[in-house]
């Protein structure tokens, strides 16, 4: 699955930018490789577990400033590319 | 399990792990790791001033680790003549290599020093060395001087080693997305499901 990002920043290598990313509890920012990013959105593997009103939970690809890992986000800042849903 | 240095082959050319630029294959790789080498910017903590007693405060709102270190940091790039690692002082490093691995992997990975750098008393990770299925990038370095001599970080030299493991398993995000098809159903019908055991032969 890919989760939409938005772009604050560059990190402070020259591979790197900071992007935020909104969850249920807030918005979190994690420094990511460039190539991480397709299209405004990054790689976040398969929800873990899912809650009422429509909240996943994933796993972020590297640990957020906060030290987060896994966080809960609305379903509909998640997308499947057409690769996944052929695999699915 | 830690993956020998044959199997990190096998890793790399079914594409469940990527290295770039590739290691060489004749001379990166030890029985269980595959040397990585320092790239030329690095960021060094600048020393304190007195009167002045600067906190850092992750837990604080709007904090942002970069900005903070671009405040803390002066970033210089390794000539090719070297740059005195001084003792005590952090300093910030990346590999020249970029390593990703997959998130549906039963790979994990770790950043270790090597013992020709340990030996002078010089560490390349604080603590944080697990790399994480799903990560991509450049590795980055906490390198510090434990020793008691300026020790002359080269761009390019061997400056750690990655350790790639086995896990027990494929981590639930490598799984299909189960819960994206639940959240489908009308909430009365819903249920967690678990992934269907095969039957016995």
């Amino acid at each position: 699955m890919w989760m939409k990002v938005r772009e604050i920043g560059q990190g402070v290598h020259h591979s790197e930018v900071v992007v935020e990313i909104k969850t249920m509890g807030g918005v979190e920012r994690i420094v990511l490789d460039k190539r991480a990013i397709k299209n405004g959105e990054i790689e976040v593997g398969n929800p873990l577990a899912m809650r009422d009103h429509g909240q996943l939970l994933v796993e972020l690809p590297r640990e957020a400033m906060s030290g987060a890992a896994r966080v809960w986000v609305k379903q509909d800042s998640l997308a499947r590319r057409q690769s996944e849903a052929r695999a699915a | 399990m830690i993956l020998t240095d044959r199997e990190i082959r096998i890793a790399l050319a079914e594409g469940l792990i990527t290295i770039d630029p590739p290691p060489d294959a004749a001379v990166a790789f030890t029985s269980t790791a595959v040397d990585l080498t320092l790239d030329p910017a690095i960021m060094v903590f600048k020393g304190n001033v007195a009167g002045i007693d600067i906190v850092i405060d992750p837990g604080a709102p709007g904090y942002n680790s970069e900005e903070t270190l671009r405040q803390l940091t002066d970033p210089k790039t390794i000539p090719a003549a070297g740059y005195r690692l001084e003792p005590g002082v952090l300093t910030l490093g990346w590999t020249q290599e970029y390593v990703k691995l997959k998130n549906s992997t039963r790979l994990a990975a770790r950043v270790e020093g090597r013992s020709s750098l340990a030996r002078w008393g010089v560490g390349i990770h604080v603590t944080a060395p697990t790399i994480h299925a799903g990560f991509s990038g450049p590795i980055q370095l906490e390198m510090i001087n434990h020793g008691n001599r300026p020790l002359l970080l080269r761009p390019g030299m061997r400056i750690c080693q990655l350790i790639l493991e086995m896990s027990l398993g494929t981590p639930e995000k490598g799984y299909s997305g189960q819960y994206l098809e639940q959240s489908k159903e009308p909430s009365s019908t819903r249920r967690r499901r678990r992934p269907r055991a095969k039957k016995a032969a």
